[in-house]
């Protein structure tokens, strides 16, 4: 399973995301707000998601920011952590 | 909850705007500049009579916690009750000021629990402080400079809010990292980073900012009131320990900051505001404590009982052991 499959499937099931499927998230849908409508507890949540299922830390806002913000980033955010 | 239940930041039913004018805080801290303490207070006594006795929508808005704080008392005896927590309230800003103008040394501090908050700190997960709109918090932050530690403080500030902050005066830097709650994300980035880094971060746990989504409602003084739970979200996250630390006027320029209470979040607990409850409700204990020891020294003008509380997350009793 891909990085960004692994992502939609965790934030689905563990972010519990009603009335939406793994498949329906769009990877470059913003993941708060107006796109799949996660909040700041949500964010707090997928922070410490990330670290469980991935390793990877993301330690303040300057990294999590730009990596926050859609399957996409977050995706390319985790590859780049693994990699380094 | 229904999104339909939520309040917006603007309906929400308090502000921080301040009473009085611009011109009359400039006057209170002139006052402070050239009379000292006791004559701000003397005027202050003044001031607060007026506003307890022919300002009668100013005078209700303390009745909503002194009605639960004192039952049995009759109008009479509110109006007293009224005029002792408006007074404390007065104080409390121009101690502020003083420390700001006449500086730290104004002030004494006595600290209870600074072994424990060292050791707190040494464990090196960060630290959480959760304070709240009692005593004087910012005569108290100013005297947690031995932590050495860089505190961040979580903190909105509205529009036609003219208190000035006591580090304000003077045009001292400001000691802390101000995290605004309306920034991205509500700020929890920024508050992952200060306890990620091992800082302190700061956090007031009996009122709400942003969304009310991130409430839940436990019982204090007799009745549920909506208490925010995101600090609590954010120690079960990185595994920081939270110190309930609470500040009271022990004296004219004396302060006592009390570590009045650890709260220990386990990892893990699963989402959703229910697993929070036992937490919050440490929490809401301590300060009705709090308010048995100092009734006048709590300081929300608001009515935190709106019946509106009732919709708020129930407290689940299977969560309620710690």
């Amino acid at each position: 399973m891909s990085i960004k499959e692994s992502l939609k499937q965790i934030l689905v099931e563990e972010l519990n995301l009603e009335d939406m499927t793994p498949e329906e998230i769009e990877d470059d849908a913003p993941l708060f707000g107006e796109g799949l409508g996660l909040d700041s507890l949500d964010a707090v949540e997928l922070v410490v998601l990330v670290q469980k299922h991935f390793g990877v830390e993301i330690k303040d806002m300057d990294e999590g920011r730009p990596a926050l913000q859609s399957i996409n980033t977050l995706a390319a955010f985790i590859e780049a952590k693994r990699v380094a | 909850m229904s999104s339909s239940k939520q309040k917006t930041a603007g309906e929400k039913s308090w502000n921080s705007r301040s009473v009085g004018a611009a011109w009359q805080h400039r006057f209170f801290y002139g006052l402070i500049r050239f009379g000292g303490r006791r004559v701000a207070y003397a005027m202050l006594a003044l001031v607060v009579l007026y506003y307890v006795l022919l300002r009668p929508d100013q005078r209700r808005k303390s009745e909503f916690y002194l009605r639960r704080r004192f039952p049995e008392a009759k109008k009479t005896m509110l109006l007293l009750h009224s005029y002792r927590m408006s007074l404390a309230l007065g104080k409390s800003l121009i101690d502020r000021a003083v420390v700001g103008i006449l500086g730290p040394s104004s002030t004494q501090v006595t600290l209870r629990g600074r072994e424990e908050l060292l050791s707190l700190l040494d464990e090196g997960k960060g630290l959480i402080l959760i304070t709240a709109h009692a005593g004087s918090w910012q005569t108290a932050m100013a005297a947690l400079d031995f932590l050495q530690q860089p505190v961040s403080l979580l903190m909105q500030r509205e529009a036609g809010d003219i208190d000035r902050h006591y580090f304000e005066h003077g045009g001292r830097e400001c000691p802390f990292r101000i995290i605004d709650p309306s920034g991205y994300l509500g700020g929890a980035l920024e508050m992952i980073g200060v306890l990620k880094a091992g800082e302190i971060l700061s956090v007031m746990g009996d009122r709400m900012l942003g969304s009310d989504r991130n409430a839940v409602a436990v019982d204090f003084l007799g009745a549920p009131v909506p208490f925010p739970f995101s600090a609590y979200k954010l120690a079960s996250a990185t595994g920081a320990p939270i110190g309930v630390l609470l500040s009271a006027k022990t004296g004219i320029d004396r302060y006592e900051l009390r570590l009045a209470r650890v709260i220990r979040v386990p990892a893990g607990l699963r989402r959703g505001s229910a697993a929070f409850v036992p937490y919050v409700r440490q929490f809401a204990e301590t300060l009705e404590d709090y308010t048995r020891q100092h009734p006048y020294q709590f300081f929300n003008f608001y009515d935190m009982w709106d019946s509106e509380s009732a919709a708020w997350p129930a407290a689940d009793p299977s969560n309620n052991k710690e």
